[in-house]
């Protein structure tokens, strides 16, 4: 943190403390199961009390100064992990590997197995779960909870898909390089990481934006230097219409295009269809290294014409630093703060976000030239995110309730494969939203009859211990007792801070009035709390 | 039913909430007027992923460029079921020609997609949104026409629903759509309690008591998924007039619609993959690997329809592919990606017995960048096109966006 930002940091805790006294939330309990609830992956028991007790102010300016993402405590348990450790060069050779064998399996008359069944045998996708386990393992377990949901929200804000093609091994250098360590940083530097990251490069295309009638020998030349002391290959040789076949023709425009409507502007951001081949010229030639999984730029497929971007000149002759000018520029653009702002709002204050949140953050942004602890501070200390009306006022994703859940019961996960497989049960499948829009934010996109019964079942099964490679140790949170109303105020006050509803009390009752046995009572009263309406609300 | 359940279902709320009744109760009546009487349009989408190649499907037998391209994959003139003088079934597609014979068969030959993109995930993408080159889409084409369709149709839990393990695009959005996976369960996510029961009932009671808005509304159709299930028992329908599905997962998955839409739950879309035709290498002719895709193929079609009977009346199907494959074949007995392909349309509405679409040619000079079979008619257009001849749609606005609709090809009517 630079000492700017740290004073910075100083003033909107100073600012947060000022504000704090005003808001509505009655007691310093309430306050700290809103924060909670919003700035982290959800209370863990007892988190509530200790944050309440030790100030709000406090803690939230704690986690608005962690240096970066990546909680040191949890630093020895993953260095041991293999999909952390393989070199990515490796990854992709083994992958190329996977690739080969199938290839050869097919011509040896065994029926080739299609995209499908291909993705299930890869080698890799063990490796791949494995990660998809870590960053459960993460959010439920670090320390830098703030950290953490921002990582999760910038990683879908900039989504990439983990099934398409060399994804399944670039996903996890996009998200420790390129997200993660800029998590909390500027959203500039984090923009030109997402773009430079062969992740993005390869999912949206832009690996094979090339020139208009850029030459497949140069291409060819430069992946085999040893072919430029040869004869090149005559332009109508035949093996050349093979190449010519093979090669990317032309700039393509998705990635360019998203980048606008997605990444920065805004799909109102005030863009022309001309702008965005304007983008897609400029960024031809962004590519990668498909055997060390590294950013590279092909010169050779750089399109050296001049071009214009929302009105801005961009003279012939510019090669890689004219799509670093763009990002930049596309960085400040007003329509992109205002863009950007107003999902930080919607995903920390409600689904359809306050202007008056948009605004602050939107001054913030430009005060600090886009430094995103500074203009997250400013959300939270505005009056929209402390307001009543927004207290429970959003529902959970399928994400949010899984790890909500774990962490509510203080449960360890040693293998965390089973809830990666539940999340694609609720139909949010960890780094598979295949859309580059990432999940939708708002609740209508998530409530529906068959995911609300779903979530109940995983709920009364993480309960009860039934979830494989999940320990939970109610004991420690609420005794088991044949006075039902005693337990039932046990569970409201460590699982729910208090906020159990007076009809979800009754309905829990009701069903555990013909149990017998007060673990089972136990077990079934917890987990119809967490599958129930109250704890869907965050 | 005329009345559509939302109508009524908004109409009666009204009163019966200041009776202090069940609003579960309103569901169900509202069910029990509709009754069996609910035997609506059904629409079974098919996806060939992998991109099929349509010209061993519905084989241009007149066009010389097929014979002189595919040296090796040709398919032999004897086997070939000759369909009219210019186009031939595949012979594993045998099961599939009487429906041809009795005019319920429509092959459209050279449909494709405006986008030149040769990736799967891509265009398989582009197909599901139906909005070729845009990726931004997140709603599938079919699930927008179920969320603008609603008055027109009765609603029920099982209006949209996606048989298969993956969570399918086309049905996306927002729009309730169902996904059955497991085999037994259509749908509804097993409980281990010993007494399933229990579980619903205290997820009604949870859902049904609380003032969450949203979630409560919602949870109510879930309560009444679980009892029309429960009540039809679709499961153990058997398959009827000596139909025989083929073991497969596809086989499964046409056998569980077949149910599903006899069970009267207002099935409207249907959706099964089918995998398998990314043909690269040792495609072979008329014996080999994709004439045993083709046969699991016609085997299932012809097992639906048989054991579907004059329902098939109600019932279109529709196959589609991403992509088509290359005219000429590669180095290694198969073919590469190419652009358009075949697709078929079957069902007792269907004006069948005839090859729609107008055929290109396999000229050099006529193909798509030279190599591949261009497309002359668009898949939004064939789609759209069932959607109004077949499930009535008024208009298709907001379904396709941003595409002006061709001339229909006159599959229907």
């Amino acid at each position: 943190m630079t000492p700017r930002s740290a004073f910075l940091l100083a003033a909107a805790a100073v600012a947060l403390a000022r504000t704090l006294p005003a808001q509505q939330l009655v007691t310093s309990s309430d306050s700290a199961r809103h924060a909670l609830q919003r700035l982290s992956w959800g209370p863990t028991p007892g988190q509530v009390e200790q944050v309440a007790a030790t100030g709000v102010v406090r803690w939230i300016e704690a986690q608005l100064a962690v240096p970066a993402v990546g909680d040191p405590a949890r630093r020895d348990l993953e260095r041991q992990l293999t999909s952390l450790r393989t070199p990515t060069g490796e990854l992709l050779a083994r992958e190329a590997e996977a690739r080969r064998a199938a290839v050869a399996r097919a011509d040896s008359g065994a029926a080739r197995p299609d995209a499908t069944r291909m993705r299930q045998a890869n080698p890799l996708r063990e490796l791949a779960v494995e990660y998809a386990g870590l960053t459960l393992t993460r959010q439920a377990g670090s320390g830098h909870q703030l950290a953490e949901v921002l990582a999760d929200f910038w990683f879908n804000h900039f989504n990439v898909f983990q099934n398409k093609g060399l994804d399944r091994v670039l996903l996890r250098d996009y998200l420790e390089q390129a997200i993660r360590p800029n998590a909390l940083g500027t959203f500039e530097a984090l923009l030109l990481a997402t773009a430079r990251s062969p992740a993005m490069l390869f999912y949206l295309d832009n690996a094979q934006s090339v020139a208009e009638g850029a030459d497949p020998r140069d291409a060819l030349a430069q992946r085999f230097p040893a072919m430029r002391n040869r004869r090149r290959p005559a332009a109508n040789d035949p093996r050349m219409e093979q190449l010519r076949q093979r090669m990317p023709q032309g700039p393509n425009e998705n990635y360019a295009r998203e980048l606008l409507e997605l990444h920065t502007l805004g799909v109102d951001g005030g863009y022309t269809q001309d702008d965005i081949v304007g983008v897609a010229r400029i960024l031809t030639g962004w590519s990668l290294d498909r055997r060390t999984g590294a950013f590279q730029f092909n010169a050779w497929a750089h399109d050296r014409g001049e071009k214009a971007v929302l009105g801005q000149r961009f003279p012939a002759g510019g090669g890689r630093e004219e799509g670093e000018r763009l990002l930049r520029m596309l960085a400040a653009h007003p329509s992109t703060m205002h863009h950007v702002s107003s999902k930080l709002c919607a995903k920390f204050v409600a689904d359809v976000p306050p202007d008056g949140c948009i605004d602050d953050a939107v001054r913030a942004w430009q005060q600090s030239g886009g430094e995103i602890r500074e203009v997250v501070a400013a959300i939270l200390r505005g009056p929209d995110f402390w307001s009543p009306t927004s207290v429970g006022a959003k529902v959970k994703s399928p994400h949010e309730f899984v790890v909500s859940a774990v962490r509510a019961l203080g449960a360890e996960a040693a293998r965390p494969q089973a809830l990666v497989a539940q999340l694609a049960r609720l139909g949010q499948p960890l780094f598979q939203q295949s859309a580059p829009t990432g999940w939708p934010e708002t609740q209508e996109d998530w409530v529906s009859s068959a995911a609300l019964l779903a979530r109940m079942n995983f709920a009364v099964d993480l309960a009860s211990g039934r979830m494989p490679g999940v320990r939970v140790d109610l004991d420690r949170l609420v005794p088991a007792t044949a006075d039902h109303g005693a337990l039932l105020d046990a569970i409201d006050s460590v699982l729910l801070a208090g906020a159990m509803q007076p009809t979800t009390r009754r309905a829990i009752l009701d069903e555990i009035a013909a149990l017998p046995d007060a673990a089972a009572a136990r077990a079934m009263a917890v987990g119809l709390a967490l599958g129930g309406p109250d704890f869907q609300r965050q | 039913m005329t009345i559509s359940r939302r109508v009524f279902l908004r109409a009666g709320a009204f009163g019966l909430v200041s009776l202090g009744a069940d609003p579960l109760f309103v569901d169900r009546a509202a069910y029990a007027l509709g009754g069996r009487g609910t035997r609506g349009k059904t629409l079974v989408l098919l996806f060939q992923r992998g991109a099929v190649d349509g010209l061993s499907m519905v084989v241009p037998t007149g066009d010389a460029w097929y014979w002189r391209e595919r040296s090796r994959i040709a398919i032999d003139r004897q086997q070939l079921l000759a369909l009219d003088g210019t186009f031939a079934l595949h012979p594993r597609l045998a099961p599939l020609k009487p429906l041809w014979d009795r005019g319920m068969l429509a092959p459209v030959q050279a449909v494709g997609s405006p986008s030149l993109t040769r990736s799967h995930f891509d265009a398989q993408d582009y197909m599901e949104s139906g909005t070729p080159d845009r990726k931004s889409t997140t709603d599938g084409w079919a699930n927008r026409y179920v969320a603008a369709h609603d008055r027109e149709h009765a609603e029920t839990p099982f209006r949209a629903v996606a048989f298969g393990p993956q969570l399918t695009r086309v049905l996306a959005g927002r729009a309730q759509a169902r996904r059955v996976g497991d085999q037994r369960t259509f749908g509804v996510p097993p409980s281990h309690y010993d007494d399933d029961a229990r579980l619903t009932r205290a997820f009604e009671s949870l859902y049904q008591g609380s003032a969450t808005g949203l979630v409560a509304s919602s949870a109510a159709e879930g309560f009444d998924a679980i009892r029309m299930l429960k009540d039809a028992d679709p499961g153990n329908r058997p398959a009827e007039h000596g139909a025989s599905y083929p073991r497969s997962r596809f086989g499964q998955s046409m056998q569980q619609i077949a149910q599903l839409i006899k069970a009267d739950l207002g099935l409207q879309v249907a959706f099964a993959d089918v995998g398998g035709w990314d043909t690269h290498v040792n495609q072979g002719g008329g014996e080999g690997q994709l004439a045993t895709r083709l046969d699991d193929l016609a085997r299932a079609i012809a097992a639906f329809t048989t054991d579907l009977g004059e329902r098939m009346r109600d019932v279109v199907i529709l196959t589609m592919s991403e992509f088509g494959r290359r005219v000429r074949e590669n180095g290694t007995g198969g073919t590469d990606h190419g652009h358009a392909t075949a697709m078929m349309v079957i069902g007792g509405g269907v004006r069948g017995g005839t090859v729609y679409g107008r055929w290109p040619g396999l000229a050099p000079e006529q193909r798509h960048e030279g190599r591949d079979l261009a497309v002359t008619t668009d898949f939004r257009d064939l789609f759209g096109e069932v959607l109004t001849g077949h499930l009535g749609a008024a208009s298709l606005d907001g379904v396709f966006p941003g595409h002006r609709p061709a001339p229909p090809l006159g599959l229907f009517g």
